[in-house]
Formats: structure tokens, C-alpha cells, sequence
């Protein structure tokens, strides 16, 4: 270990740390716009300069490596004067469009100049003139005027997917960001732009004047959209300002995760907050049997004849007739409820899977596996296999149906035909599908972002997880429908 | 030892050809070092000589070679910075031009001592013709035998390339011509590392002004301690001072090391130009801080000029006639930097603009009374805190300006 001095602070850190990084372990932030921890350091921004004692002109805390007995401060006049002047100079040029900006709130330039600046514009020239709204591909969106000229972008495009499609272009004041002619931004990771940019210079088409930074809650929870298990934000709004107690994703950003998804999480995951919004089921419906005469369907009801169902075919020793298809989209709590009560308890006849069809590995972070937690279920014992549509009918008097999946694998016409041969079939989904017709009952879940619990990723690393945003109402979460079920049936879970 | 003096630019016409350059003793020097020294010896001979880099920064060469690894088996490079785009510098092309063997004998002697089998001389872009001469003259050395395989018969190798720039000042600062000769934007580099550990392709990389190799031969042919008569005891040699401007004789002017200022401006450049009186001289390239006419008797070396508060630098010498007024030179002065600021780093890339923008109101008639305040505002934001030298080289003059002149551009400000 180093021993050094951070504003008079002794501190010991590793050798081959840099001030920065040693200043952030004594939880002192030195401000930056082009360092950034994913890549070396870039020395360009001139914002994170220090004084190291000894030294005649004051240095980089982005570059800079600890040695023995070195003395750095950090917010001495002299580092207050530098960072003072190389906000001036980005404001000189800067629209101060803040208003309208999607970045105002969680901007770079505002935050640290809310810190260190506050005083009057002396540029009494005219501002540079740039194209405000270049389209780089997918949904981005470049503002070369707020552009800080960091290179984040750039330098992501070149390391982290090796695609390289941003470069500078022309120099000194007119140097700027700017992709190839007749070439864009396309490949699985471009959504991160808009987040390692520390103005508001590339922005999400997505999010585009959707909200204002300052208006989103985050929930922090594992995106469920492949087996990687990045970790992700979800940033929505709960009522005011939107009108009532409604409810809205704006967007999912990454969390940092060094062991599973680092700084980055793909455009898949990330634009995958539709699911959360979309094509939602809100109510139960009752198609066929299911409630007795006269019984409102809600949930008290629905769930106290299911497990009157479960009960009288259990005692009378039909308890094998009754079917179970799960999906790799549960939790593992949800899965050991599962495990405990159709299994070990119940002892139902067949427990099947039915998970979305795997798509194409980016061979980065998104896998093939479109659900978030197969490697959870093997670990519970479950053996993942789609049930028979020939031979289910005859075995079968209760089908519980976890998620719509089955349509990705059967055509709906047979799934119609045999699902009309059992007698109580009863889907449980978060989103409404061609099975909402299909089945008996229709009781509307919660997904992943709505639940606690944990996924297992494809790598074994087992992930907790909190309620990212608040289920919409009329909707359960699985955990809670099974837990329900259990105890109406007497089952100690344990 | 060859009789006379260590002189870099011959007197005459057909200098640049081979033959007379070997009539002149050329390759001698080349030809006995690589036969009858060690490397280490000839590291140690140009240390004795005191030779100082003539690029700008003035560190000597001796011990620039010497912070290059000689450990592993990692390639090596020499790199020629002939990039000369400080201006008020018109030096290097005058040593390619006359003396182009010059040139190349330095290189093998240098490569020689560093253990460097592949070298390149980055060259302006705007010196297409002088880059033709030195390819004519690679040709006639390499043909000689003097590059290639087994140079001497002393087993040395040694090749040398031309690469001709695109047109940019900054890439005569020494890590952006390295990015610039590896194919790619000349932006400077982060340091350290350094060139000398971690330079072109990666590798160790020595980088010298065309000057500094041009004076390597002149130690070996000469001796080391003539070297030194030459010029000063700590800073060894002639330089190629070029003198513009209000001057009757512009020209380059060799003379040795500490010749004062004003003997060069009165006794050799001739003088200010008819009618006019010398207002202000730039001493070292536009980089370096101005002088006024009173502080001409400098002596003209680095220590010298350092106590003077201002650089040699590439001994460049603008001399600004009393007919020129100081608002006209720091517009073009705030102009020329404005235009070659690469664009990377925040307070060169903004604040050299923002300068011209003043400086351009200023010239317009459209001062406003803050002005001199806030471009010394800006100047000293740029100061130390740029990622490369240029953030210096843009500040110094312009702070100088309006530090010595600022009598004068008040009263064109208030007019």
C-alpha cells in the first residue's frame, strides 16, 4: 500500500491508483467530464486538476499515480481558479438551453457549475453556431452545441463494441463529434451514449421532452430480458406530474455491476421498459367456470375456489391430475413456492416449463436465453420440458399456466383445443395474450420490475433484487398470489 | 579532426549533393563512429558536446537519448521533427535544403547511439519540395551504401523514411506528430508515458529537431570540446537564427549560441527596416514572450532568454516595426492559435478563440474596457493547464502583449 495525504487526509491505497480514484475512496469527488472509470484516462476536459505538493503547476487527478508520501489538495484557490476557468470556458460556447434540455438535473456542466461558478458571463462575442439535431442512428439523437468535446462516446464506440462510428471532426473551436457519412450508429449497446454523455449532447429519441430528470423515481432491480442478469435503474413517475396516481416508465439505465454487466447494459434490456408498460393485463377475467354463481371475480374469490379446487382434487387422490407450467421468469422465491407446494406437498402430476424462444447472443452481454432465470430453476431441481398438447387433455382436469409462453412454442389453435378439454385452466400473466381467451381464468401478475426476489444469472451468480416500481393496480405478484394459495390450502412454506 | 570550425550551412550552390558533401569530409564522421566506438561512447561524446535540443524546449540531447530503455528487444524509432511550424521559423528548411547529408549523417550517428534501425523525418506538408530534396538525397546515401544493411561494413542497420505532414501546427508538438505519423488525427498524447518509453507504434522513440541531428556529425567531426568553443559552456554550438519582419536583411543567420539579440537584429539582419523603429521582437518563435526594445541585449540562449522571462525556442526572430500597431499583432497573433488549437483540450480549444474574438473586436474598433483584463484572464486559464505545450505557446505571447503594449492597445480601446 501507498501512504498518501488527500486535503491533509492520510490514506493508504493501492499502488497504481490514481489521485482520483484515491480521493473517491476518502468519498472526496473531484469533478471530471472525460474520465470515465470504464477507460483510461483521456486528460482532455482539464476539469479534475490538483495541486500535488512539490509540483509547479497543478495536475491531473484522472492520470496522475499515487507515490509514496504524496501530498495532493484538492480544493485549494489555485484548483477553485482552474475549474472555475474551465467552466467558463465550456459555457462560452454552451446554448444554455437548459429548459428544454432532457439532461438539466443530472447535467455535469450544471451540477459543477452550480459548485463552483455563479458568476456573470463575460463573453460578450457571438457563440459558435452547430447543427442542434443530427440523427447518429437507432433512436439518438447529437447536439453539437451542448457537446463538451469529452469523447466518451467516441472512445465507448472504439473499446467497449469496437463499432468506432463517432469520430471528431475539424479542430480547435470547430472540432466536433460527427459519425461518417451514410453510416450510423447501430449496433446492441448505443443507449449507453446517452448515459456516459455528461451534457446533454446525445440524447434518447425515446425520452426525448418525455420528463424531467428531476420528476423520476429509481428502483434498482436485474433486468429480465436475457440470462445475463445486468443490473439496471428503472427511472419512472408515480402520480404528479402526471395526472391521478398514474403511472409511467421513462427509461432503464444501467447499475453498475463489475461482476456481471460492468457500466453497460444492451438496447434490448434498456428499451425493454415496454414490457413493463405494454399490452399490460389490469383485471381478472373469468372466462368458464372458475366462480360459483353470483361470486364477483376478484381476487379473494378467485383465489379461495382455486384452492378449493386444489383441495377437493387433492383429497380425493387426484392430486397427479392436476398440471403446472412455470416459466423461467420467476424468482426463486416464486420457484421455491412452487417447488414446495406442487411438488413436495401437493405432489401435482406434471410440472412443466414454458420460457420465451431464445434469440441471438450479441456475444457481449445479451445471451440467447430470453429469460432471466433458468439457471435458478436447475438449481431448484426442475427440470425444464414443454408439455405434450397430445396427451395433456386426458391426463389433466387443472392446468395453472404461468406466463403466455406457450404461444411460443404451440399455435393457438392447438393450444385452443387443449385447453377446451380440461376442465379449470387458469393463466397467470402479466401481459395480455392470445391465451387470455384460452383459458378459463386470467388472474393479471406483476413482472420482474414490480417483484423483490432474486435471478440467477447465466454465470451461477445469484441476484437479489427490490420492487423497482409499483405493480398496476389490480395486479400480483406471483409470490404473493402462491403464498396466498398456500396458506388457504394449510401449507406451511417454510 | 577536420580543420575549421563546426558549421552547419554551407556557402555553396551545390551543397545539397553528395559529392559535396563528402568533399566536405561527410559520412568521415559517420563512417570511423560506427567503426570505432560503442554506442555508449557516442551517447557520451554529444553529452560532453552540450548539445541542447533546437526544437524549442532546449533539453540537451545527451541525455534525451539516454532515457530510452536499452533493455528488451522491443524496436526502437528516431523521429526528425521537421515539422517547423512555429512561426517566424524558417531554420530546419535551410539545413534540408543546403545541407540534407548533414541531416542524414546525424541520423545514423544518433541511431547509432540509441540502437535504432528504423528512423523517420516528419516534414511539413507545405514542404513538398524540400522533402523531394531529402528523398533525392536518401537515394544518393542509400545507393553509397549509407542506409540499409550493414552500413560501413560495421553491421549496422539502419533505415530512414520521409513522411510528410498534412498541414498542421500541432503536429510539430512531438506526441501529436507521433499519432499523426501512425496514420492517425494529430491530437498530443497524455503524459507520461513518454515518448522515450512508450513513442511511435508503442515503442522507445527518440525525438529530435532536424537541427539538433544536423549538429551530431559537427561533434564527431570537430571534437566534442570544439563543439562547446563554439557556442557556450553549458549550451555547446551554433544556431540558425532566422530573423523577419521589419528587418532590412531577413534571412537565417548562423551565430553562435548567447550572440546577443540586438547584435543579430542591427549587425546581421541590417537593422529595422527603412523608416521604421523597432516596437517589439519576438525572440524564439511565435511561442516565446515578446521583448521590448529595451530588453534586446539578451544574449541569445536558453538560460539567457529565461532570465529575460521569455524563450529561445526555435530561435525564430519576429522583429514588429513601430509602423505596426500592437492591436494588428495580437490579432494575428490570437488568430494563429485560435486556427491550430487541435480541438482536444478545453482551455486551449475555447479560450484561444475566445482571444481572438476580442482580439478581433479590439481590432475593429469595438474594444470594450474589460478587454485587456479578461484575455490576461484567459491567457493565464490556459497557462499550465492545457494536456500539451500549446496551451503555453498560445498564452505566453499574447500575456506579453498585453502585459508590455497594454499602454498602447488601451488607447486604441478607448479611441
Amino acid at each position: 500500500m501507498v501512504n498518501i495525504q488527500i486535503d491533509g487526509r492520510p490514506l493508504q491505497v493501492p499502488p497504481g491508483s490514481t489521485v482520483l480514484k484515491a480521493a473517491e475512496q476518502t468519498g472526496i469527488v473531484i469533478p471530471r467530464f472525460c474520465y470515465h472509470p470504464a477507460f483510461e484516462p483521456e486528460g482532455s476536459c482539464r476539469m479534475c486538476l490538483v495541486e500535488i505538493e512539490g509540483l509547479p503547476k497543478l495536475d491531473l487527478a484522472c492520470s496522475t499515480v499515487v507515490r509514496e508520501g504524496m501530498k495532493v489538495w484538492t480544493s485549494t484557490p489555485k484548483v477553485l481558479e482552474a475549474r472555475k476557468n474551465v467552466l467558463e470556458f465550456f459555457l462560452a460556447d454552451h446554448p444554455l438551453d437548459c429548459p428544454i434540455c432532457d439532461k438539466a438535473g443530472e447535467c455535469f456542466l450544471q451540477i459543477y457549475y452550480d459548485q463552483h461558478g455563479r458568476y456573470a458571463s463575460r463573453f460578450l462575442e457571438a457563440k459558435e453556431k452547430k447543427k442542434k439535431k443530427i440523427p447518429i442512428g437507432k433512436k439518438l439523437l447529437l447536439d453539437r452545441e451542448r457537446c463538451v468535446l469529452c469523447t466518451r462516446c467516441v472512445r465507448f464506440l472504439r473499446r467497449v463494441t469496437g463499432t468506432g462510428e463517432l469520430g471528431v471532426f475539424e479542430r480547435a473551436v470547430k472540432a466536433e463529434i460527427g459519425i461518417d457519412e451514410g453510416t450510423e450508429i447501430g449496433n446492441n449497446y448505443s443507449g449507453n451514449l446517452v448515459d456516459i454523455c455528461p451534457v446533454g449532447a446525445i440524447t434518447d429519441g425515446d425520452f426525448r421532452f418525455k420528463s424531467r430528470a428531476w420528476f423520476l423515481e429509481k428502483g434498482r432491480t436485474v433486468c429480465p430480458r436475457c440470462s445475463r442478469g445486468c443490473n439496471i435503474v428503472i427511472q419512472s413517475v408515480c402520480g404528479f406530474p402526471l395526472p391521478g396516481s398514474q403511472r409511467k416508465i421513462y427509461r432503464i439505465v444501467p447499475a453498475e455491476n463489475q461482476e456481471v454487466n460492468g457500466y453497460w447494459i444492451c438496447d434490448f434490456g434498456r428499451y425493454g421498459y415496454q414490457d413493463i408498460e405494454e399490452n399490460r393485463g389490469k383485471a381478472i377475467a373469468v372466462n368458464k367456470g372458475g366462480l360459483p354463481e353470483g361470486k364477483t371475480a376478484n381476487w379473494d374469490n378467485v383465489l379461495r375456489e382455486l384452492a378449493a379446487e386444489i383441495k377437493a382434487m387433492s383429497e380425493a387422490g387426484r392430486a397427479r391430475r392436476i398440471g403446472v407450467v412455470l416459466t423461467s421468469l420467476l424468482t426463486n422465491e416464486e420457484l421455491g413456492i412452487c417447488r414446495q407446494l406442487f411438488v413436495n406437498v401437493l405432489g401435482v402430476g406434471e410440472v412443466f416449463f414454458a420460457d420465451p424462444k431464445p434469440g441471438e447472443s450479441d456475444s457481449y452481454l445479451l445471451t440467447a436465453d430470453r429469460a432471466p432465470n433458468a439457471r435458478g430453476a436447475a438449481a431448484l431441481g426442475f427440470t425444464p420440458k414443454l408439455p405434450d398438447l397430445e396427451r395433456l387433455p386426458g391426463s389433466l382436469d387443472l392446468l395453472l399456466v404461468f406466463g403466455p409462453h406457450l404461444l411460443d412454442h404451440f399455435p393457438a389453435a392447438d393450444l385452443a383445443t387443449a385447453f377446451q378439454e380440461i376442465s379449470r385452466t387458469y393463466l397467470l400473466a402479466a401481459h395480455r395474450s392470445a391465451l387470455d381467451s384460452l383459458a378459463g381464468t386470467v388472474l393479471p401478475t406483476a413482472v420482474p420490475a414490480e417483484k423483490r426476489g432474486s435471478f440467477t444469472n447465466v454465470g451461477g451468480i445469484v441476484q437479489s433484487f427490490e420492487r423497482a416500481v409499483r405493480a398496476p393496480k389490480g395486479c400480483r405478484p406471483e409470490g404473493e398470489i402462491l403464498t396466498s394459495l398456500a396458506s388457504e390450502l394449510g401449507v406451511e412454506l417454510g | 579532426m577536420s580543420d575549421g570550425k563546426p558549421v552547419i550551412l554551407p556557402a555553396d550552390e551545390n551543397s545539397f549533393r553528395l559529392e559535396a558533401y563528402l568533399s566536405r569530409g561527410g559520412y568521415e564522421a559517420a563512417r570511423k563512429t560506427l567503426l570505432e566506438k560503442k554506442p555508449q561512447e557516442v551517447m557520451d561524446e554529444v553529452k560532453k558536446a552540450n548539445l541542447r535540443g533546437r526544437g524549442g524546449a532546449g533539453l540537451p540531447a545527451g541525455s534525451k537519448w539516454a532515457f530510452v530503455p536499452q533493455t528488451g528487444d522491443q524496436p526502437k524509432y528516431l523521429c526528425v521533427n521537421a515539422d517547423e511550424g512555429e512561426p517566424g521559423t524558417f531554420k530546419d528548411r535551410a539545413i534540408m535544403t543546403r545541407d540534407p547529408h548533414l541531416l542524414l549523417e546525424g541520423i545514423i550517428l544518433a541511431s547509432y547511439a540509441v540502437g535504432i534501425h528504423t528512423a523517420f523525418i516528419y516534414i511539413r506538408g507545405e514542404y513538398e519540395a524540400i522533402a523531394r530534396r531529402l528523398e533525392d538525397a536518401i537515394g544518393e546515401a542509400r545507393e553509397k551504401g549509407f542506409f540499409g544493411r550493414n552500413i560501413f561494413g560495421s553491421g549496422f542497420d539502419l533505415d530512414v523514411l520521409v513522411h510528410r505532414g498534412a498541414g498542421s501546427y500541432i503536429c510539430g508538438e512531438e506526441t501529436a506528430l507521433l499519432e499523426s505519423l501512425e496514420g492517425r488525427r494529430g491530437w498530443p498524447r497524455l503524459r507520461p508515458p513518454f515518448p522515450a518509453s512508450v513513442g511511435l507504434f508503442r515503442a522507445p522513440t527518440v525525438i529530435n529537431n532536424v537541427e539538433t541531428i544536423a549538429n551530431v556529425p559537427l561533434i564527431f567531426r570537430f571534437g566534442a570540446a570544439a563543439f562547446v568553443a563554439a557556442g557556450l559552456p553549458r549550451d555547446g554550438g551554433t544556431r540558425l537564427f532566422g530573423v523577419s519582419g521589419a528587418v532590412r536583411r531577413p534571412g537565417v543567420y548562423e551565430l553562435p549560441v548567447g550572440t546577443p539579440l540586438r547584435k543579430i537584429i542591427e549587425d546581421w539582419a541590417g537593422g529595422p527596416a527603412e523608416g521604421q523603429a523597432i516596437k517589439a521582437v519576438v525572440p524564439g518563435g511565435l511561442s516565446a514572450p515578446f521583448l521590448r526594445p529595451e530588453e534586446l541585449d539578451v544574449p541569445m540562449d536558453y538560460e539567457s532568454l529565461a532570465r529575460a522571462k521569455s524563450m529561445l525556442g526555435s530561435a525564430g526572430i519576429i522583429v514588429i516595426g513601430d509602423r505596426t500597431p500592437m492591436s494588428e499583432v495580437l490579432k494575428i497573433v490570437a488568430r494563429f492559435y485560435a486556427h491550430e488549437s487541435c480541438g482536444q483540450c478545453t482551455p486551449c480549444r475555447i479560450g484561444t478563440t475566445w482571444i481572438r474574438k476580442i482580439a478581433e473586436r479590439i481590432g475593429a474598433g469595438e474594444g470594450a474596457p474589460g478587454d485587456l483584463d479578461l484575455i490576461r484572464h484567459l491567457a493565464e486559464g490556459m497557462k499550465g493547464k492545457t494536456l500539451c505545450p500549446m496551451g503555453d505557446a498560445a498564452a505566453f505571447p499574447v500575456l506579453s502583449i498585453v502585459d508590455k503594449f497594454g499602454k498602447e492597445l488601451r488607447e486604441t480601446i478607448s479611441r
